[in-house]
Formats: structure tokens, sequence, C-alpha cells
């Protein structure tokens, strides 16, 4: 089981989720990425894309700067 | 998973970024998509083109149009944008096919969600 990491800082929606999909056929079973991201639309954005893409949203944090930290596990 | 398509018949920045905002979205959670655009359109999908357009607050153009390549969206100009726009097959974006419109309504035949800008 391996953790990847991915910025998104700066990026606009719908980029940050683009850039998770795009590294899906990267990742096992089991895997980690965890993503920043300070698109607004993005705590939103990651849950409706896991849930859709049956993809398990561990959590998503905001912290008082309003950067996003999220794990999703594959 | 759902069938997404497209239209697009302008080639102002309201024609051309909700297209693959949306497509981009769409493909990115695993839905099929085909963005068709109509001659009007079409000028927009010539070598070089999006690359010029921006717009304030929102994303990277080409980084959408890659995007959507790269997880499997079609991306279809009209034929008969070839001649109305004095267009030809090797003036397009590598990745963008010229269909008919007879071929595009049969593709999207089982598509249960349309956008058309």
């Amino acid at each position: 089981m391996a953790i990847k990491n991915l910025s998104t800082l700066g990026l606009k929606c719908p980029q940050p989720i683009l850039k998770v999909a795009i590294l899906v056929p990267q990742m096992s079973p089991g895997d980690i990425l965890e993503v920043v991201a300070d698109c607004e639309s993005f705590p939103k954005d990651i849950r409706a894309w896991a849930e859709k893409t049956g993809k398990t949203l561990l959590f998503c944090n905001t912290d008082e700067t309003g950067k996003h930290t999220a794990q999703i596990q594959f | 998973m759902s069938k997404v398509a497209i239209t697009v018949n302008g080639t102002e920045p309201k024609n051309i970024f909700p297209p693959f905002i949306l497509g981009s979205s769409a493909v990115a959670s695993g839905d099929e998509l085909i963005i068709f655009f109509c001659p009007g359109g079409a000028p927009a999908m010539v070598k070089g083109v999006i690359e010029k357009i921006e717009g304030k607050g929102l994303p990277n153009l080409l980084e959408l149009y890659e995007g959507v390549r790269n997880l499997g969206g079609k991306i279809y100009v009209c034929e008969l944008a070839l001649e109305n726009k004095d267009l030809k097959k090797e003036d397009f974006r590598d990745g963008v096919e010229i269909i008919g419109a007879t071929t595009f309504i049969n593709e999207i035949k089982d598509a249960t969600i349309t956008f058309s800008f």
C-alpha cells in the first residue's frame, strides 16, 4: 500500500478533480492519495467524485487559510 | 455511469469554457463524453486557438482539453465546417475527428445528459 501526494494549489475547478482522475491508473487497490487544494468547491467536489467512482474519502479537512487536504483510498 | 453529449456552436469564451469544464468533470467521474463542434464552433478546434482563450478566474483551457482526451472523451467537428469555414482536416488539433451529423446522432442515441453552448 502506497501513499501518493498531489498538490493542486492555485488550480481552479475542475482541474483538481481532473488531476486526481488522471492519477487513477497509477493507483492500486488500498493505495492512498493525499490531495491539497485551495479551490473553493474542492471539498464538495471530491466527495461527489469519490461517491460516484466508488472510492473511499478518508477525510477532507480545511485549515484556517482555506487550504483543503483530502485523503482518498483506492 | 452516464453518457454526456455537448454541442458547441460559437467560438467565444462563453461557448468554449463550459463544454470543457463540464466535459472534463464528466470524464473525470467516469462518464462517457462526446463534444460535437458545429461549424459555428469549429474554428476553436483549429491548432493553436484554445491556447489563446483565457478568462479571469477560469481554469486553463488547454489542460482541460488534454484532460478530456486523456480520459477518453471524444471531440468531433462537423464535416460541414470544412467548406463552410474554409478549413482543412489537417488544420484541426490532434485528437479531433471530423464526422457527419448522422454519425453523431447515432453515437448519442443513449446519452442522458446533454448541453448546447
